[in-house]
């Protein structure tokens, strides 16, 4: 598991993608084996595809995402520790970066959004299902239900829809810094949270 | 005089770290990023990071999609090309994507200079199809005069030929360097479509040809334009001329493919 990840108690959430304890495979691609790819495909493929799609403003767009984001992965594959990230973290962090990057193009090209947001419907994420939730998984959950409900709301906002902040503001019916505030606070608390969860977890283990 | 309200550097840090994951930066906040994250530990720094890329991949995973066949092959072939490509680059020591924060930092006066220089060589690049040809013309004549591997090769017509479309390519592997002259060939609207050149590479399969970059005619007279190879070319036989959609496309269907240049 990773340093960062025990610390912030969160390595083991990878377990709904039962990535966790497979060999890395971005060595292997650093190094140039070709054979890699398809198994990285297999193992990563779905994750990115499912952010793509989600991040996206449209299908043809989560398409060259998806391309985006696994040329940047043959691209950094030699950057990857296993030490200090899990490989589906890493593998995540480069889609997020891409995705934000693009949105925020995008948000650029579009400017304002044409339709009246505040009329959609966003659902809350997806519950891991039940045979897969690890204890972390369900400390994060703990930790997400003890955030303050408009806090919670902006980082599901945000991070699951992956909507822009004024659209979050008028969605929630908060000013504009209120969203940028919630999110700050309702991030640090979450990560807080979880950290503390796992000394007093790793206590336990201890004795 | 900071205002008793003003958030400590930390707090901007936690800020903006915040707003580049879940919504991005603007570029002047991404300087102001970079510098605060000096003082920030790595540890610390990936710590949001890999919270939300955690939260991404466990709302990801009870609605998780096979990658589409379409997609898989285009991805493969592109990885192939890279992988190829990238063979002998030693494994650096970085462990991480690279922060965008302190090495920003560190870098920063040389980060400027970079910026300004990508920033010309693009609108160059961009605007290499309706740049003065006689530019061009010099610089195609430096290739030929100087460099000592140049290629040159007429325009002959492809499965899909445009009539009356001649002109040629000259290029330079040692340098990957080289550029296309073209007469007749039908203005396209950019909007609608670009015209895109693939460079086959000997050392490379030739289903997966180099990207030589998109480009616009935006006369029927004689238009120049600068090669812009996305990968190295080690040695190229064929060149290909493709119409796609705007932007390009990772790989060609090549079902609209009017002029091919073979060196050999």
């Amino acid at each position: 598991m990773s340093k960062v990840g025990r610390e912030i108690g969160l390595a083991s959430l990878h377990d709904v993608w039962e990535v966790e304890l497979q060999v890395p495979l971005l060595p292997r691609i650093a190094n140039g084996e070709t054979a890699a790819i398809d198994e990285c495909l297999d193992r990563y493929g779905g994750l990115v595809w499912s952010l793509a799609r989600r991040l996206s403003p449209s299908l043809s767009d989560a398409e060259d995402a998806v391309q985006e984001i696994f040329l940047d992965v043959w691209k950094n594959a030699n950057r990857f520790r296993e030490e200090v990230a899990s490989e589906v973290t890493f593998v995540a962090m480069l889609a997020r970066r891409r995705l934000v990057s693009r949105m925020r193009q995008s948000q650029r090209d579009v400017g304002a959004q044409p339709i009246d947001e505040s009329t959609l419907q966003y659902a809350s994420p997806p519950q891991p299902a039940r045979l897969d939730i690890t204890e972390e998984a369900t400390q994060a959950t703990a930790c997400l239900e003890r955030l303050k409900r408009d806090e919670r709301q902006v980082l599901e906002l945000s991070i699951y829809h992956g909507l822009p902040q004024s659209q979050i503001a008028t969605r929630i019916g908060l000013p504009l810094g209120s969203v940028k505030s919630h999110a700050r606070r309702g991030l640090s608390q979450l990560r807080d949270c979880m950290r503390l969860r796992s000394r007093v977890n790793q206590k336990r283990e201890e004795q | 005089m900071m205002s008793d309200h003003a958030p400590s550097d930390r707090e901007r840090w936690e800020e903006l770290e915040t707003a580049r994951l879940l919504f991005g930066l603007s570029v002047e906040e991404q300087l102001e990023h970079g510098q605060l994250s000096a003082a920030v530990s790595v540890d610390e720094s990936l710590s949001l990071e890999q919270l939300v890329a955690s939260l991404d991949v466990t709302w990801s995973g009870s609605e998780s999609m096979p990658l589409p066949e379409h997609l898989r092959l285009a991805i493969r072939l592109r990885a192939e090309q890279e992988l190829t490509y990238n063979r002998v680059r030693p494994a650096t020591s970085g462990s991480m994507p690279s922060r965008p924060g302190w090495w920003a930092h560190r870098y920063l006066p040389w980060l400027v200079s970079a910026a300004c220089l990508v920033f010309a060589v693009t609108r160059w690049n961009s605007d290499s199809s309706v740049r003065p040809v006689a530019n061009l013309t010099e610089f195609r004549a430096e290739i030929i005069s100087s460099a000592p591997d140049v290629q040159r090769a007429d325009w002959t017509a492809g499965p899909t030929p445009i009539s009356g479309a001649t002109g040629d390519v000259v290029w330079s592997s040692q340098r990957q360097q080289g550029v296309m002259r073209f007469q007749g060939m039908p203005v396209n609207s950019p909007t609608q479509e670009q015209y895109q050149l693939w460079i086959f590479d000997k050392n490379q399969s030739d289903k997966t040809p180099v990207d030589g970059g998109v480009f616009d005619v935006t006369t029927e007279g004689e238009v120049l334009v600068l090669i812009d190879p996305k990968l190295k070319v080690q040695e190229a036989f064929l060149f290909a001329v493709t119409i796609e959609k705007p932007g390009g496309v990772v790989v060609s269907s090549r079902e609209r493919l009017p002029l091919l240049a073979n060196v050999n």
